[in-house]
């Protein structure tokens, strides 16, 4: 055993090392996540045996409204999304000063990253209720009368964004943050001295350094509208009529309260392609940006 | 720096800014203040719809008590650190051994296994949700604790392995030639010089799976059913629809399901940016 | 006419007195160098005059405006930086023309600007490259080149060489004398480096602790030092310095006696200092000779490593109780750099001697007592 290991060891004990880690990701994520698309090509009940239909869910899809209104709620998602990485350069740019108690502040604005959606779900839910909620004190303040976004199918969308909002501008805040103390402090005294201020040294100086945080807060923004789930389940389950379904919910529903897993699985395989083009093109900068480094 | 600090020597301007910025936080944490307060206030205050006012009575102990005995908070919360604290060790053992492998040791198809982690790490839940339902089936773990710890542990040692092989690779590489010359074995090299090193990143990366674990809710909704094993966050939903009108004990609730994470950030907050940060933008 | 002139410049940070009492004029073409060790100060002075850092009181005029109170990009100033702060994703062309861009400049003029810098500096084949496709001098070239194209009244220099390998810092520091001298324009340079300092400048400010200890020409300063810190911070090897005792001062003169019963003698010091008095003998490697019978004073020693140069030798050797500080060698042994390479080896007995004429003394206050006489040498 003792002569095995020394002859083998070099490479046995990598590979032992590395097996259980690779065994269980592999079958658990990506073995499963190919299973969804075969699955998605046969008609299930989560019960009993798959009957295979070909490309029939992807048929039904197409004529299904309900999916288009997911698809249109995810482009919602992503297009309100993209204001995270901005808001959240503001907040950094105002909050990077020495002064005393600087931190406590800083960390009180990045709480809401460390909430639970659900916990974030709750509270706002709270705050847009007609009757009680923020919103409501607000709008009596004026002598109006609050909506009730979530029940409106026009708003609703735009409300559970706005919410989910919350957390992500957060998320932004820490990495614009982070970048902010990494500048380099000889080039922007060199931008000084070429007389470069305000929004031309933040534009010419500033922003070409927080280059690669900022591809990634768009990142991680990206991947945060199209995972949207907790927050649509929490505040709306998808109400009033469907009208606030995005493609994971709409997933989850069909399969786990409809039983129509093989429809569910075709959702998921939609998203999951939607998703796969991105994290190709993600990792494709993040290799060149790592070869440039190298 | 950027944006240029407000000299000591402007007390107007810092004024103007201490005083803004205080305005901008206030506004910021607002829906956090106002729910923290109704988890003061009494059902009947709550029934008379006094949700902005300043709170009659302070029923703190009242309020948490009741939540703890009269609902089945006290169960969740316990299922939370039942199936989160191993978790969290789980990730930590695997993604240093993934991360040290693939960081120190070159074998074909590294970096395909590489973006695999990294890129399976980014997958939608929903992609696997039927099959991992069904293998929980399967294997006779669904609404069992360790369904969700088996899924967790995959599913985080993605983004953990990726976080670990960065940091492991950024050690300087004559430590392990020194180590290799000096006749270690792959096995010693990892206990006698990458576990002393990657402490630091060990803390940041514990207190990250802890957050991600505790705050999960898809996986709980799908995995469990059963409050005897349903986790805080998948009880704070259910606890939302059976108590409609208690906002009181209902805040409460969320505020309670709010606390480990936050109070894991303010302790270790250091370890937690910086490995959100490095993990963010070193990935 | 006066160019830069510092008037009682301090500068407090967080309970730190980074600089006191500053008071220096830089006349019109100089090449000013400031110099001292790490934490004296040089760099944050420098910093003050560009006006990256503020200054807590005092008043700073460049050509003969005050600019205390002005941004950097007012004052008519441009730095060279000791990373180079070149603008990665900027072109060489771009990074050289970006101040004038800033001034908003028209782009003719910007464009023939950055033609002129990239003639003198030899980078016209760089003008489209980035920073990161350019080599250490290359990069280096740019820094300088950004500053012509500004055509400032005053150049800063932060210890822009110390990222050179040696062979491509003596080929800069003769690029830079030579810049100067075709320009003609007012330099601030700041280095650590004496030898730097001794090569390049015209007036050399010699810093220490926040304060200026003596400003001079540089063989003024290298001949004249005002005191011990002066004196062994100027010359490469440094001054050995011996620790004595004042035995006898009078009208006809004095004596010093060292540890191990060696007196030197000196001239009338006319009061300067008193009988008893703790003082400091010191004496360049240069001027001690080895096995010299002519030598006036002399003592045994023991060699403990020879660096051979080629064109001249350092040995440091020991002297038993009789030990020199501020040695190169660190040890307390003697720096003695002799011309001929004569085949000494580590632990032979020598005997070191010296004349007394070559001998600096220095006050228990660290004051120059006495200098040597400067010598016409045939």
């Amino acid at each position: 055993m003792s002569r095995l290991w020394r002859r083998h060891g070099s490479w046995l004990a990598p590979t032992l090392f590395i097996l259980p880690g690779i065994l269980l990701f592999g079958v658990v994520i990506i073995f499963a996540s190919l299973q969804t698309i075969w699955v998605s090509f046969h008609e299930w009940d989560g019960v009993g045996a798959m009957v295979w239909v070909g490309l029939d869910n992807y048929r039904q899809l197409i004529d299904d409204p309900q999916f288009f209104v997911s698809l249109k709620n995810n482009v919602i998602w992503l297009v309100m999304f993209m204001a995270a990485p901005p808001l959240g350069l503001a907040l950094a740019l105002m909050l990077n000063q020495p002064i005393a108690g600087m931190r406590i502040v800083k960390s009180l604005f990045f709480i809401p990253l460390v909430l639970a959606s659900v916990t974030v779900g709750v509270v706002f839910t709270w705050v847009y209720d007609p009757t009680f909620g923020l919103l409501a004190l607000i709008f009596n303040a004026f002598g109006a009368t609050a909506p009730a976004l979530l029940s409106d199918e026009t708003f609703v969308t735009v409300a559970v964004v706005i919410a989910a909002l919350w957390p992500q501008v957060a998320f932004c805040l820490v990495l614009f943050l982070a970048g902010l103390n990494n500048l380099n402090e000889e080039l922007i005294g060199a931008g000084r001295v070429d007389g470069a201020r305000g929004f031309a040294m933040l534009w010419n100086v500033i922003l070409p350094q927080l280059r690669e945080v900022s591809f990634i807060a768009l990142a991680v923004t990206v991947i945060g509208a199209l995972r949207s789930f907790d927050m649509v389940a929490v505040m709306t389950s998808g109400g009033p009529f469907g009208s606030s379904t995005v493609l994971a919910y709409q997933m989850y529903e069909q399969s786990i309260f409809s039983y129509r897993f093989g429809y569910g699985a075709a959702i998921a395989t939609v998203l999951f392609v939607i998703m796969a083009g991105f994290i190709v093109w993600y990792l494709r900068t993040l290799l060149k940006v790592e070869e440039g480094n190298a | 720096m950027y944006p240029r600090p407000i000299p000591p020597t402007a007390p107007l301007r810092r004024g103007v800014y201490i005083g803004l910025v205080s305005l901008v936080l206030l506004l910021w944490l607002l829906p956090l203040f106002t729910v923290m307060v109704t988890s003061l206030r009494s059902f009947e205050e709550v029934m008379a719809g006094n949700y902005w006012g300043w709170p009659k009575s302070f029923n703190l102990i009242e309020n948490y008590t009741a939540v703890f005995t009269q609902t089945a908070m006290a169960r969740y919360f316990v299922n939370s650190l039942v199936i989160t604290l191993p978790s969290v060790v789980g990730v930590l053992v695997l993604s240093t051994l993934t991360g040290y492998v693939l960081s120190r040791h070159r074998f074909p198809g590294a970096n395909l296994v590489f973006a695999l982690f990294v890129g399976g790490n980014f997958l939608p839940a929903q992609i696997m949700m039927i099959p991992v339902r069904d293998l929980m089936v399967a294997l006779g773990l669904y609404d069992t604790y360790a369904a969700l710890i088996v899924f967790h542990v995959a599913f985080q040692t993605g983004f953990a392995t990726l976080f670990m092989r960065n940091f492991i690779a950024a050690l300087p590489d004559e430590l392990f030639q020194a180590a290799r010359s000096e006749g270690a074995s792959p096995g010693q090299t990892l206990v006698h010089v990458v576990l002393p090193l990657v402490r630091p990143a060990l803390a940041a990366l514990a207190i990250l799976t802890f957050t991600f674990v505790w705050n999960d809710y898809f996986w709980a909704i799908v995995l469990t059913q059963s409050d005897a094993v349903k986790p805080v966050t998948a009880g704070l939903s259910n606890l939302r629809g059976e108590y409609v009108s208690a906002w009181n004990l209902v805040s409460a609730a969320t505020v309670i399901v709010a606390v480990p994470p936050v109070l894991m950030f303010f302790l270790m907050q250091r370890h937690f940016i910086a490995g959100l940060t490095v993990g963010a933008v070193k990935g | 006419m006066a160019s830069v002139e510092l008037q009682n410049i301090e500068k407090h940070y967080a309970g730190y007195h980074a600089l006191r009492d500053i008071n220096l004029t830089i006349e019109d073409g100089e090449f000013a160098v400031m110099v001292g060790p790490s934490g004296c100060g040089k760099s944050t002075l420098l910093k003050t005059i560009a006006g990256l850092e503020s200054i807590s009181s005092g008043r700073l005029l460049i050509k003969n405006r005050d600019v205390t109170k002005e941004e950097p990009g007012d004052r008519g100033i441009a730095m060279v930086f000791q990373s180079y702060a070149l603008y990665p994703h900027m072109t060489v062309a771009e990074n050289m023309g970006f101040g004038l861009r800033m001034a908003k400049r028209p782009r003719a003029e910007i464009e023939a600007a950055v033609a002129r810098a990239a003639a003198i500096l030899r980078l016209e084949e760089q003008l489209d490259k980035r920073p990161r496709q350019l080599s250490g001098g290359q990069r280096q070239r740019v820094a300088i080149g950004r500053a012509i194209t500004r055509s400032p009244d005053v150049f800063l220099f932060d210890e822009p060489l110390s990222n050179l390998d040696a062979a491509l810092r003596t080929q800069m520091r003769v690029e830079l004398s030579t810049l100067h001298a075709r320009l003609g324009s007012t330099m601030i340079y700041v280095t650590h480096d004496q030898v730097e300092a001794m090569t390049m400048a015209s007036r050399i400010v010699v810093l220490n602790k926040g304060r200026i200890e003596q400003v001079g020409a540089p063989l003024e300063l290298y001949n004249n030092p005002v005191n011990l810190f002066v004196a062994g911070f100027l010359g490469a090897p440094r001054m050995n310095f011996v620790d004595g005792t004042v035995r006898t001062a009078d009208g006809r003169g004095a004596v010093v006696e060292c540890e191990g019963g060696m007196s030197i003698p000196f001239g009338q010091l006319e009061g300067r200092v008193q009988v008893g008095e703790h003082v400091t003998v010191g004496i360049r490697p240069e001027k001690l000779t080895l096995e010299d019978i002519r030598s006036s004073v002399t003592f045994p020693a023991e060699v403990r490593l020879v660096e051979h140069l080629g064109r001249e030798t350092i040995l440091y050797a020991d002297a038993g109780s009789l030990t020199t500080s501020n040695s190169d060698s660190g040890t307390g042994a003697f720096t003695v750099q002799i011309g001929d390479v004569t085949p000494f080896r580590p632990g032979a007995p020598v005997v070191i001697g010296f004349e007394p004429r070559d001998t600096y003394l220095f006050g228990a206050d660290g004051r120059t007592v006495s200098a040597p006489k400067p010598v016409a040498r045939l």
